[in-house]
């Protein structure tokens, strides 16, 4: 390096002292302060601020972007959480609709039921009524029929034509001494 | 100067400054000189500056006006693409988009603390300033601006003012407290003797972080270059073709690697500074 360096000196002689490494000049340091102070207006002015200017406003476009995204979100949801309501009250007034609907037809069938089983019996008790009459008449009649028959049958027997008035008396007495059961067979239903 | 022959130094007039330009042109070496004016120099008191432009003057120029073209255009493509923050950009404008919003959300905000906003075009200006600058280094006939450290100097030290202003306005009076070290919970016989062995280191702290921000921007850019220009060298010291492809396939190597440092020393350059931004609007004691 000695080597170089005197050949250096050598080189330009006297003309430029050579120029140390670490030995600073004042002219190139007043030039490079100018020049960077320049270039940092320059850069400042045209190129930095714009840029940072368009990018802020481009954040600022995304964080609204962002924060409306986020409120029609909230808003649908909210919507949403409204409908879902609205079909579960729809849904329950239904399912009451159903089962009263349901109530309702159990009752009147059961009315129903009740008043023909009604009617039923209403009918069974007038046929017994009407059987029992039936029967009561037809015990009468039998019992007249019989006294006529035991009285032909009598006078036939003794051949002597009675008193009429007295042996119907005396057959009368006797068929009431019987009871009806024996006349008579018992009528069920 | 690519004709070096035995003894002609290649490295040192590649990484220093002059005061003239190289540009291609087909007289041996292909290369050129183009002298720069020579102004008086200025007197300013005592001091003399020599405001004469020199290369690495031209090169940061070009870098800066390089910067500017670039950026414009982003923010021009980003304009058309984005409709006013209503779409999201496409193409160039997208990716310096990711660029400036990676250096804004994820170096400068989280390092800076609240309301780093403002801070946000300082370090922005750092990386790309200092990435256009490194990356002239590697055009063919360029120079590395930031291998000066006249350059990686000046802007440490604005950083420095940065931080110290942003010190004051974030801190007020107790910005006095990150010079004069003045603790509140130990008794006055500690405190005395601790803030005279504490305040001088505070200072030196104060002024060792810029200083390591020039020496490293400058270390790593000239570095890289002395290494490419001793491996170009190893062909005319061996004066041999056979040798040649070897060196040459290890400069490749070598440059790959310094493609990748511009981009890390820029980003290491403003990330540091956003750190230093935050430690002192937070620092408390």
């Amino acid at each position: 390096m000695h080597f170089f360096l005197l050949q250096e000196t050598i080189q330009h002689g006297a003309a430029e002292a050579p120029t140390g490494l670490l030995s600073p000049t004042g002219g190139v340091m007043v030039w490079t302060l100018v020049i960077f102070i320049v270039l940092l207006l320059i850069l400042t002015k045209y190129a930095f601020k714009p840029i940072t200017k368009a990018v802020e406003e481009r954040e600022k476009a995304l964080a609204d972007a962002i924060a409306a995204a986020q409120r029609d979100r909230d808003e649908s949801n909210r919507l949403l959480q409204d409908q879902r309501e609205q079909i579960a009250v729809a849904r329950d007034e239904a399912q009451k609709i159903i089962a009263d609907a349901r109530a309702a037809a159990e009752q009147v069938r059961g009315k129903m039921i009740e008043q023909a089983h009604g009617e039923t019996g209403d009918l069974l008790d007038r046929a017994r009524r009407e059987i029992v009459a039936e029967r009561d008449r037809a015990i009468a009649d039998l019992r007249l029929e019989a006294i006529d028959l035991a009285i032909a049958g009598a006078s036939r027997v003794i051949g002597k034509n009675m008193d009429e008035q007295s042996n119907r008396q005396l057959v009368e007495s006797f068929l009431a001494s019987i009871p009806n059961s024996k006349i008579a067979p018992k009528v069920t239903v | 100067m690519l004709l070096a022959g035995p003894g002609i130094d290649i490295i040192t007039p590649h990484i220093t400054d002059a005061h003239a330009i190289d540009y291609p042109c087909l007289h041996p070496g292909f290369v050129c000189e183009l002298p720069l004016p020579r102004w008086a120099p200025i007197h300013i008191g005592s001091f003399a500056i020599d405001m004469s432009p020199t290369k690495h003057v031209v090169w940061l120029g070009i870098a800066a006006l390089l910067c500017v073209i670039t950026m414009l255009m982003a923010a021009r493509a980003h304009a058309k693409t984005t409709f006013g923050g209503q779409r999201a950009p496409s193409g160039f404008g997208n990716g310096m988009e990711a660029f400036v919003l990676f250096l804004r959300n994820e170096v400068v905000i989280p390092n800076v603390g609240p309301r780093g906003d403002k801070f946000v075009p300082f370090i922005l200006t750092l990386f790309f300033f200092i990435l256009f600058a490194n990356l002239c280094g590697l055009i063919p006939y360029g120079s590395t601006a930031t291998g000066n450290i006249s350059v990686t100097a000046t802007l440490a030290l604005v950083t420095f003012v940065v931080v110290e202003i942003a010190g004051m306005r974030e801190q007020g009076a107790g910005y006095l407290s990150t010079i004069f070290y003045w603790p509140h919970d130990v008794p006055l016989a500690v405190k005395m003797p601790m803030t005279l062995i504490m305040t001088p280191v505070e200072i030196v702290g104060k002024f060792t972080k810029p200083f390591a921000l020039a020496i490293r921007l400058f270390a790593n850019m000239t570095a890289g270059h002395v290494v490419l220009l001793a491996l170009i060298g190893l062909i005319f010291t061996f004066k041999s073709y056979i040798v040649a492809p070897a060196p040459l396939a290890m400069a490749v190597a070598i440059s790959m690697l310094e493609l990748f440092v511009s981009l890390l020393q820029a980003f290491i350059f403003a990330l540091l500074a956003a750190v230093f931004i935050g430690q002192i609007r937070t620092s408390s004691h």
